[in-house]
């Protein structure tokens, strides 16, 4: 379980340290920890159930803990929201609703520009900015359910983006995306990562978190294994989070579960 | 207790086997508009019995063709604003409802006749319920859950999971059609007992009521039942003690019953809490 | 035609029923858009019942109405938001349950009384047209308030509606956002409690802000057209039931009206909308290419 070996320069973006999370016999999160420093990526790997969402959820300080740690930039989470960007799912949002693409992005602002005041002239250029970083400025005044789900989950990117976060935190983004939207998703983040941004981004998919990430967490309600992503995932790692029955393909592109 | 006393009366028996019969109707009934999201649904269809009724008075038919007319009539109007996709369920639903009641106090003072007894149809008047009033509570009441016990399985599976459904080849527009005309049934049947608002309330409370109990749908549906027959039962009872609203003292007993339920089950969560928080401090000290 | 539709204002009654209708349609039109983002139509629905018990404990204790609806309706506001939150219970059923037990407390106060019929009429139905100045005051304080806590809070409101898992992660307080907007809703059920009642009033917090969906996917114009809507079919709906009362003896109430004249402006905007749609179906539509 070796970490990264790094001068203890700057204070981590992120440090969980022996967090737990749930009630009751069956906790959803035991005794995780992990670091991100600046312009570091851990990817969550783990099957569904084993805790990757309700971990970016206790990272943004939306569940309460039972037992442990968690800080970003030094702080608690609840301190610090406004310098974490989180990038759910796009299809969790309502097509219909009357909202423009710019609006979207520009929604990332808000927490900046505060109460009671409007975005301003510097804040749409900083949504347009991000737009045109993901390939999405020419429909900037089109309505937000008319793109496609690559498009959308684009735009929550862009979002992300615009608020600047120092932090970012991605639920599943690569999922069922198109091969245009995957690509530029990687590339943005490759160009966050380079600026500083910590990333944290839980994925099924190991083509791309070997391309995007430099450490992994493997999970299954607790940390299986965790540091470069090279040592972290292994055909031992992924069957044991897995279960015995998970196939590691000879690629290493992704995992492939069987019932037996 | 006074409801003891007036039990010779056979007004008060009629209302107690309406209260019973409508109660434990409702009840299970509620358990499928819970789930399938319908208590705002069944809310709007209250309300559009209203026109029902009325052009039902004018024109001279029964009441009960009225009301299910009107329910007819609700279903495809708010199908076809929620068509537009523009619209989702809820605003398709409010609009179609406002038009509805428009229509009925339009339709009640375009006649010049008196007015009809308003007051009656919202809230009920289940101390003046007939014994063909009955009969037909008992007839609909066993044509629906006829219905809901002969497709039970198969209401189950298109409210859990209305995609596998299809796939499996089921009908699910027909079964939610079906579930509508029930549930449209019921609210007609209740009328008489407990007006139109309450008619919600008598099939929301009891089968949430029932639900926090065990989520098997079946034993639910029975469960609800019970307590939608009880809290006909104490509302009744209720009533005659301190000589309040029949209607309103049978929802307020569901209500009570439900907040019993709830009560309980919080105190069980919070001490099952406990008990987890010191099983797992006694393993720390023990490792 | 002219003259049909200026005819009725001779009088100060119909006067000051129109100012009164007009403010309203002015509040109720921009909270509809609300109502609309956030899908509260069953909440309003929900609250016109929960305000009852308030409005028949003050007309029992012989203290004003309106205060009675207000308590109510900020009480209500706040069990809603609350018992929406409770993860045990689904929002709908709980609002269900809301609504069956304050209406039936109320009815319970109300049949300790021997004569409410007439109170309930106007009670369900609104009694615009016996409406006084005073009463044009409060709706105006109530209308100029709430207008000014939407345009502080609008681009957070909207963000709430639309996203409110980012909301939340954001660090904003969904409860709270969720608690202003119910208590803005309450607000105008109780304003427009007097002039359409409470059944009628949840057609002003609904149709209008349906209407400007139909016509608009832009929120700023949905604003306008809804309250322009609901200013229109406020107005007309005055005339239609004065000159059908006055000049040929059809008893309409004008509440009622006024929701008649929505629901028509409804079913009119939606015909048009789709037959548009339909004339556009064989062009093709702007931006549907693949990136």
């Amino acid at each position: 379980m070796a970490t990264s070996a790094e001068p203890e320069a700057l204070p981590p973006l992120l440090a969980v340290e022996g967090m737990s999370v749930g009630y009751g016999r069956q906790l959803a999160l035991e005794d995780v920890s992990l670091h991100v420093g600046p312009g570091e990526a851990v990817a969550l790997i783990g099957p569904n159930g084993a805790g990757k969402s309700t971990l970016l959820k206790a990272i943004l300080g939306l569940l309460p803990l039972t037992d442990g740690r968690v800080k970003v930039l030094g702080r608690r989470p609840v301190d610090a929201r406004e310098h974490v960007g989180y990038v759910q799912q796009a299809d969790t949002l309502d097509p219909e609703f009357p909202v423009s693409v710019v609006q979207v992005v520009l929604m990332g602002r808000y927490r900046a520009v505060g109460w009671f005041r409007r975005p301003g002239a510097a804040d749409r250029r900083q949504a347009m900015e991000a737009l045109a970083e993901v390939g999405l400025a020419d429909r900037a005044r089109d309505r937000f359910g008319t793109l496609s789900g690559g498009q959308r989950q684009r735009v929550l990117l862009a979002r992300a983006i615009a608020q600047r976060a120092q932090l970012l935190l991605l639920d599943e983004p690569f999922n069922g995306l198109d091969a245009t939207t995957s690509d530029i998703l990687i590339e943005v983040l490759a160009r966050l990562r380079a600026d500083g941004v910590g990333v944290v981004m839980s994925t099924h998919d190991l083509a791309v978190a070997h391309l995007t990430c430099g450490e992994a967490c493997v999970l299954n309600r607790r940390r299986v294994a965790y540091g470069p992503i090279g040592e972290a995932i292994t055909p031992g790692t992924l069957a044991e989070a897995y279960g015995s029955r998970a196939v590691l393909l000879a690629s290493g592109a992704t995992v492939v579960t069987t019932n037996g | 207790m006074r409801i003891l006393e007036q039990l010779g009366s056979p007004l008060i028996r009629r209302a107690l086997l309406e209260a019973v019969l409508v109660g434990a109707l409702c009840g299970a009934v509620g358990v499928h508009v819970l789930l399938r999201r319908l208590p705002f649904f069944t809310l709007a269809l209250s309300h559009a019995t209203f026109p029902g009724v009325v052009l039902a008075s004018i024109l001279g038919v029964s009441v009960y063709l009225g009301g299910a007319a009107a329910a007819l009539g609700l279903v495809l109007a708010v199908a076809a604003i929620g068509s537009t996709r523009r619209l989702e369920a809820s605003t398709a639903t409010g609009v179609a409802l406002a038009g509805a009641f428009a229509l009925g106090v339009l339709l009640q003072s375009a006649q010049s006749s008196a007015t009809r007894n308003l007051a009656g149809f919202l809230v009920g008047d289940i101390l003046t319920v007939s014994t063909e009033d009955l009969a037909m509570t008992a007839l609909f009441g066993l044509v629906v859950t006829a219905a809901l016990i002969v497709f039970h399985k198969e209401l189950v599976l298109s409210a859990f999971d209305p995609i596998g459904a299809r796939a499996a080849g089921y009908a699910t527009t027909r079964l939610e059609v079906l579930v509508l005309a029930c549930v449209a049934l019921t609210v007609v049947t209740s009328l008489r007992a407990v007006g139109t608002i309450l008619s919600v309330a008598l099939l929301v409370t009891p089968a949430l009521a029932a639900r926090q109990w065990t989520t098997d749908i079946g034993p639910v549906m029975a469960l609800a039942a019970a307590f939608g027959a009880l809290a006909g039962v104490g509302g009744i009872a209720a009533s005659a003690q301190w000589n309040v609203a029949g209607g309103s003292a049978i929802a307020l007993a569901a209500t009570a019953l439900l907040a019993v339920t709830v009560a309980v089950q919080q105190a069980r969560t919070l001490v099952g809490r406990q008990a987890s928080r010191h099983g797992s401090k006694s393993r720390e000290l023990a490792s | 035609m002219v003259r049909l539709l200026l005819d009725p204002f001779g009088d100060a009654y119909m006067r000051r029923a129109l100012v009164e209708i007009l403010v309203l349609s002015g509040l109720a039109g921009v909270v509809s858009v609300y109502v609309l983002l956030r899908r509260l139509a069953f909440v309003g629905d929900a609250l016109t019942h929960t305000i009852f018990p308030g409005i028949a404990i003050a007309f029992v204790v012989g203290q004003s109405l309106f205060v009675g609806a207000l308590l109510a309706g900020l009480a209500s506001a706040v069990l809603l938001t609350v018992a929406t939150r409770i993860r045990r219970i689904d929002h709908d059923a709980a609002l269900g349950v809301l609504v069956g037990a304050f209406f039936s407390l109320g009815v319970v106060v109300v049949s300790t009384q021997s004569s409410y019929t007439s109170d309930l009429t106007a009670l369900l139905f609104g009694r615009i047209l016996t409406v006084d100045t005073a009463e044009i005051i409060e709706t105006t304080a109530i209308a100029v308030a709430v207008l000014i806590v939407l345009t502080l809070v609008h681009k957070e409101v909207v963000l709430r509606s639309f996203d409110p898992i980012a909301a939340e992660a954001m660090g904003y307080r969904v409860f709270l956002l969720d608690l202003l907007v119910n208590a803005v809703v309450a607000l105008v059920v109780v304003a427009g409690v007097r002039a359409v009642g409470t059944v009628l009033v949840i057609a002003l917090l609904v149709v209008p802000g349906a209407i400007a969906r139909l016509v608009s996917e832009r929120i700023g114009p949905m604003l306008v057209a809804s309250v322009a809507a609901a200013g229109l079919c406020g107005y007309l709906g005055l005339v239609a039931s004065y000159e059908a009362s006055l000049n040929h003896g059809v008893r309409l109430g004008s509440g009622s009206t006024v929701v008649v004249a929505l629901t028509i402006a409804f079913i009119l905007t939606g015909g048009a909308a789709a037959l548009l749609r339909r004339r556009g179906a064989g062009t093709a539509a702007p931006g549907s290419a693949v990136p």
